[in-house]
């Protein structure tokens, strides 16, 4: 009587722990799933920023014009990727609008007098915490990948994933670059 | 401020094991609590029955309250006084915390300046990457000397504070810096977790303070068995204060090392903390006298000061003069810089 109570208890109590480590595994996914959400929304939002800066500062040099382009031109080609599911293509379009931002940066510095209007000030400011956001947005992803990882593999919680492979074990890939851009960023030194 | 830039050197820091070390530490403080809390409530509870029934002795009636042959009532009764006290200070803990200051919110319609929508800018970069749910409400505080914290009982309704004078002195990346160590105190409960130990341990002395009265005065009636029974009240009366307060200092130190990894956890850097801190550090002693002033001018300064980014006490400001003005609710600048993996060179 008393070994089939203890018995009950245990089983019970394993499947408590089961129940806790299914829950665990499935919010850390959603919250990698959410993350990933976030870049986009961070992408969209970068996007719409640009549009609209770079129209502000048109008027001050025309090397804008075809800069504007580029962006649009980068911006369909990030789309198109996504649509066709080439994680890789896309991350590549995004990260050259990013070397456009770095360049607005640059040209700014360039005109003093640009530099002393304060609505410049202001859409440097904007570009600053535009870029800000997109690489903690990326950040955050990542960390939330890493989490879902280790928790994956942790010894206990991989017995449970083993159980209920297809709603459990998911292959997330971190944000990267691809490694010819590692290379060449690596290589990259400031001229003076 | 070149000169404190090159003053240190900076080292990569392991984060996750900060933080892992600091959580352990935080769970052993509630553990002991917890612990206290009980005891206390049953050594009243068997002081108490130990008059009704003399006849018994300590260790039976001890027993009986743990088997709940008794029922234990002054430990029922403390526990729901300490949970309704908690509820109340939960509920209003905000206004509380900005008693006394000067302050006005910020929101993203009424920046009034460039350097008010970065603030909100670099609070917002950070929400994203620490994967916060709700945007914290944005103060600013009118005053001179550098200072911020963070409060809130939960993610929903948390806030940050900072002050005008710590906008104007730090650029924006260590900006970034000391908002990325409050919105770690947020992300790690902090707030929460602080306040219930300072409210469990008031409710503690409190009533430590009344059994010592009533064991004392009622003396001249006391029966012979309890004559053990005062010994340990009335050493209790005196041990018990020194015991919350040091455990309530440790715990707070902990966090304050866990919200600085948290800070590099986010920025994945510690330089700009490091500088951030080191120019505070220096602002305050050159501007003792005048930041002493202005801290003793504002009303109700003791119930931020666990919650600031800078101890004010530290650098010999006395403004609350209490038991607790004697341990910081900090760790040293200097440990807290060797903490972040950064070495001060300046001595």
């Amino acid at each position: 009587m008393s070994i089939l109570f203890i018995l009950i208890v245990i089983i019970a109590a394993v499947f408590l722990w089961f129940v806790a480590t299914y829950n665990k595994l499935i919010r850390l996914i959603e919250a990698v799933n959410n993350n990933n959400k976030q870049i986009d929304i961070q992408l969209d939002r970068r996007f719409k920023v640009f549009e609209s800066l770079i129209n502000v500062v048109k008027s001050y040099m025309d090397y804008e014009k075809t800069t504007l382009k580029d962006v649009v031109a980068l911006r369909n080609q990030a789309q198109q990727a996504q649509a066709a599911g080439d994680q890789q293509q896309r991350i590549a379009a995004e990260n050259e609008i990013s070397k456009i931002a770095s360049n607005i940066n640059l040209v700014f510095e360039q005109y003093p007098d640009l530099k002393a209007n304060q609505n410049a000030l202001q859409l440097q400011e904007e570009i600053v915490n535009t870029e800000n956001k997109l690489a903690y947005a990326k950040q955050a992803y990542n960390d939330s990948i890493e989490q879902y990882n280790a928790t994956k593999k942790s010894f206990f919680e991989a017995m449970v994933v083993n159980l209920a492979k297809d709603k459990l074990d998911k292959n997330f890939v971190y944000w990267n670059l691809p490694e010819e851009q590692i290379a060449a960023k690596e290589a990259y030194t400031v001229k003076l | 401020m070149s000169h404190v830039a090159s003053s240190f050197t900076a080292k990569p820091t392991d984060w996750r094991a900060q933080l892992r070390r600091n959580q352990a530490r935080t769970r052993w403080v509630i553990i002991v609590f917890i612990l206290i809390y009980l005891a206390l409530g049953l050594l009243i509870d068997t002081y108490l029955y130990s008059n009704t029934y003399y006849n018994a002795n300590l260790s039976t009636i001890f027993i009986a309250l743990i088997t709940l042959q008794l029922t234990p009532k002054a430990t029922l009764i403390t526990g729901a006084i300490a949970l309704i006290s908690l509820f109340i200070t939960y509920s209003c803990y905000d206004k509380i915390m900005l008693l006394g200051t000067n302050y006005r919110e910020i929101t993203p319609e009424t920046a009034q300046s460039i350097t008010e929508k970065q603030l909100y800018n670099v609070i917002e970069e950070l929400k994203i990457a620490a994967g916060l749910s709700y945007m914290p409400k944005v103060y600013i505080i009118e005053a001179d000397y550098m200072n911020a914290f963070a409060s809130g009982y939960s993610e929903k309704s948390a806030m940050v504070a900072i002050t005008s004078g710590l906008i104007a002195k730090l650029d924006r990346s260590e900006l970034q810096a000391v908002m990325a160590h409050e919105l770690s105190h947020i992300r790690h409960g902090d707030i929460k977790l602080t306040l219930m130990a300072s409210v469990l341990s008031n409710i503690l002395l409190i009533a430590v303070d009344l059994l010592f009265y009533t064991a004392v005065f009622s003396r001249d009636r006391r029966r012979s068995g309890n004559n053990g029974l005062v010994m340990v009240i009335i050493v209790l009366r005196y041990l018990l204060p020194v015991v919350t307060v040091l455990m309530t200092l440790y715990l707070s130190r902990t966090r304050e090392y866990m919200a600085d990894a948290g800070c590099v956890e986010l920025m994945r850097d510690n330089v700009p903390l490091a500088k951030a801190l080191l120019k505070i550090q220096q602002d305050y002693s050159d501007n003792a006298e005048h930041y002493n002033q202005e801290y003793s001018q504002t009303a109700h300064e003791d119930v931020r000061r666990a919650a600031y980014l800078y101890d004010p006490a530290q650098c010999g400001l006395q403004s609350a003069q209490s038991l607790a003005t004697l341990f910081s609710t900090h760790p040293d600048i200097k440990d807290r810089l060797a903490a972040l993996g950064v070495k001060d060179n300046r001595e």
